[in-house]
């Protein structure tokens, strides 16, 4: 009885489940009905290194149908035996069948992988969830799109390479939809979010 | 580890133990609360659905769903304990969590002696006894042969 478990790295989740999980799917989706608006999403406790608003969204949105992608720097015992008992998702190391991936500011700069949906079935792409360690430090970017009354003046700290990406993989309707999630905040860009470095058109 | 492991033979006896005490965790509330625990998953009572099969070789069936309530605590020292009920009492789901997380731990044979091995020997009295009260009511049917064979 003395074998070392994946029990032993359990930690508690929410502390209300029911009423912490629709705030925070809330929370999730407001934030993607009205692009670039960051929205509170603290209901979750920080752990390891998930941030409280990374780990709010995996437990609002994953479950046993919702094959998932770790990061290197997210793929830990800790990390996995949590998510494996509080959402039960598969945890996958293809990116190709994942329907969510966790992400770091370190994995940005390659997102060929991910699905992003048929024609047909433009809804079972893969969904980004993107951790950052703020949402505001990076240089002015404009928004503009569904959801957006004129434009948005959005501060995310990422690589131009991330913005090239998502170009290379956007092709409506099919796309990536991102979520960047830092401390107890969250910000959502939906595919059909186009957004303008500057005066120059990037996405 | 699998299914033939006797230390997973042995959890799964107290845990079905637990399972079926019921009223009589009571008295054992005060000695289970003893050390300090937190709540990984707090009682929450939902559904499952039981499945069924039709003598030996049929196939399984759906027969119905079933309420249960579930809870996983653990102790100070890390240990987690899990229960399953039937019915929807939170309070004894915790209870019964608390028992399995001590009876994973190096008094084992303490929480045996004093909680399941008297729960066991009720329940299988308990058991008995309605076998016995429903065995009176046995009807026994003959069948004269008709000679068709």
């Amino acid at each position: 009885m003395t074998t070392p478990h994946s029990s032993h790295w359990l930690q508690p989740a929410f502390d209300d489940p029911v009423l912490d999980a629709q705030v925070s799917f809330r929370a999730a989706l407001g934030a993607l009905a009205e692009p670039g608006l960051p929205r509170a999403m603290d209901r979750a406790h920080a752990l390891g290194d998930l941030a409280p608003a990374t780990y709010g969204l995996c437990l609002a949105f994953l479950d046993s149908d919702t094959p998932l992608w770790l990061a290197p720097r997210f793929d830990t015992p800790l990390i996995r035996a949590n998510l494996a008992f509080h959402c039960g998702c598969p945890i996958v190391a293809e990116r190709e069948i994942a329907l969510f991936a966790l992400l770091d500011e370190g994995e940005l700069s390659d997102l060929s992988d991910f699905d992003n949906g048929s024609e047909r079935y433009p809804d079972q792409s893969c969904t980004l969830l993107i951790q950052l360690d703020d949402l505001r430090a990076g240089i002015p970017l404009r928004w503009r799109g569904p959801g957006i009354k004129d434009v948005r003046g959005v501060n995310l700290p990422l690589p131009a390479s991330f913005w090239q990406q998502r170009q290379a993989r956007s092709a409506f309707p099919r796309g990536l939809d991102c979520f960047f999630a830092a401390a107890g905040e969250v910000i959502g860009l939906p595919r059909s979010t186009r957004v303008l470095i500057e005066t120059e058109e990037a996405a | 580890m699998n299914e033939t492991d006797p230390n997973i033979a042995a959890r799964q006896r107290w845990m079905g133990v637990l399972a079926r005490a019921g009223s009589a965790l009571d008295p054992h509330e005060a000695a289970l609360k003893d050390s300090a625990y937190q709540l990984i998953r707090s009682p929450e009572v939902g559904m499952t659905l039981v499945r069924g099969r039709m003598g030996g070789t049929g196939s399984a069936f759906n027969l119905g769903e079933m309420t249960v309530t579930r809870c996983v605590v653990r102790l100070a020292d890390g240990r987690t304990g899990y229960s399953y009920l039937a019915g929807r009492d939170k309070r004894r789901a915790e209870l019964a969590a608390l028992a399995d997380a001590h009876l994973q731990g190096s008094d084992q044979a303490r929480w045996l002696d004093d909680l399941i091995e008297p729960l066991a020997r009720e329940q299988r009295e308990q058991r008995l006894n309605r076998a016995a009260r429903t065995a009176t009511t046995q009807v026994e049917f003959f069948t004269l042969v008709r000679g068709e064979d």
